[in-house]
């Protein structure tokens, strides 16, 4: 029976490889095991979109919910806050893809004022399941949804790691909850800066 | 400099009755308590710190409030880097000990909102404590990227 690699178990053949990159990130290097940004979805504005709509900066990819009362809020604050201690001219040169994985609640709208409530790097997307599935498998991200309450509320299970990708799309590192601050903004950092030299 | 110490006694016994400080018997004592105001109807997260200042055990059982017509106690747990949340019954604090509700770990979860809310405005949540007790907590409303 075929068993699909999950985040969990690539993070552990990531740190069993990262002894043989030249990256030096101090999260946990993904450049080998993940595949360049790609992805067909839905914007804010209900319009279908691809990885070359958002092109020229570094992106860190997460996936989640608006619903989601602690883990989805709370990591869009830290990346934000993180975001928001570089220089301006590195600041402009991030944005932060939001994927929502519940479609059924998370129309453009809602998207676009949980986004905006963030700051203007944060970008909401989201798909049909179909076009979900294509990014979650490629990127060996997993979700389920709840049972839902008497009021039709339900929770949904989702990876919580967010996956870093310079200017060109290639994947660079991951980032998880007990990842401290001061590591995290030095690889955005040192990501945003790569991509200036390369451009 | 009598008068001065005098008023400034007064002024620190009024303080200590607003915040249930100068009740020996219910010295239970909330710190930094914040409610994160998400946009429309999405449910917000309150978080804080408890420190319980008796002698015996205190429980907390439940939470609510007039602004949200549904408040649970959840625990986010990631598991094989996989995010999800736990329904909390009841949180035990021994006496003198400290409990946090914080980003990414215990937190109140607020639904159904039922008034309109700003950052900046102030909500009362009632913490209900085994026994029967209640500690009604200011809570500060704070902004989605607030920690």
């Amino acid at each position: 029976m075929f068993h699909r690699f999950d985040l969990f178990v690539l993070m552990a053949l990531a740190l069993a490889l990262s002894g043989c990159t030249g990256n030096d990130w101090r999260t946990t290097d993904v450049s080998d095991v993940m595949p360049p940004l790609n992805f067909k979805l839905t914007d804010e504005h209900g319009e279908t979109v691809t990885e070359k709509d958002y092109p020229g900066k570094a992106t860190l990819l997460f996936f989640g919910y608006t619903h989601c009362p602690d883990v989805c809020p709370t990591t869009l604050a830290r990346l934000t806050s993180i975001i928001n201690q570089l220089d301006q001219n590195l600041r402009d040169d991030i944005q932060i893809l939001f994927v929502s994985v519940d479609p059924a609640r998370d129309t453009p709208e809602i998207l676009a004022s949980y986004t905006n409530a963030f700051g203007s790097e944060v970008i909401g997307l989201t798909g049909d399941q179909a076009q979900l599935e294509d990014i979650t498998n490629r990127f060996r991200i997993t979700y389920s949804y709840g049972e839902p309450d008497k009021n039709g509320n339900y929770t949904v299970t989702h990876s919580g790691a967010v996956l870093a990708f310079d200017t060109l799309g290639k994947p660079a590192f991951m980032v998880i909850q007990s990842d401290p601050d001061s590591d995290v903004k030095a690889d955005i950092k040192h990501l945003i800066k790569a991509g200036m030299d390369q451009s | 400099m009598r008068r001065f110490l005098a008023s400034v006694t007064v002024g620190a016994l009024a303080l200590g009755l607003l915040s249930g400080l100068a009740h020996a018997d219910s010295a239970v004592t909330v710190s930094d308590a914040r409610l994160r105001l998400m946009p429309g109807d999405l449910p917000g997260a309150g978080y804080l710190r408890i420190h319980n200042g008796r002698d015996t055990t205190i429980t907390l059982v439940a939470a609510h409030c007039k602004a949200y017509s549904k408040v649970t106690m959840h625990k986010s747990v990631t598991k094989n880097g996989m995010a999800n949340m736990e329904a909390i019954q009841s949180i035990a604090i021994g006496p003198g000990q400290d409990f946090e509700f914080a980003p990414g770990g215990y937190h109140l979860m607020l639904m159904q909102r039922s008034a309109p809310l700003k950052v900046g405005d102030t909500v009362t949540i009632i913490l209900e404590l085994a026994g029967g007790d209640s500690e009604p907590v200011v809570f500060n409303v704070v902004s989605p990227a607030a920690m």
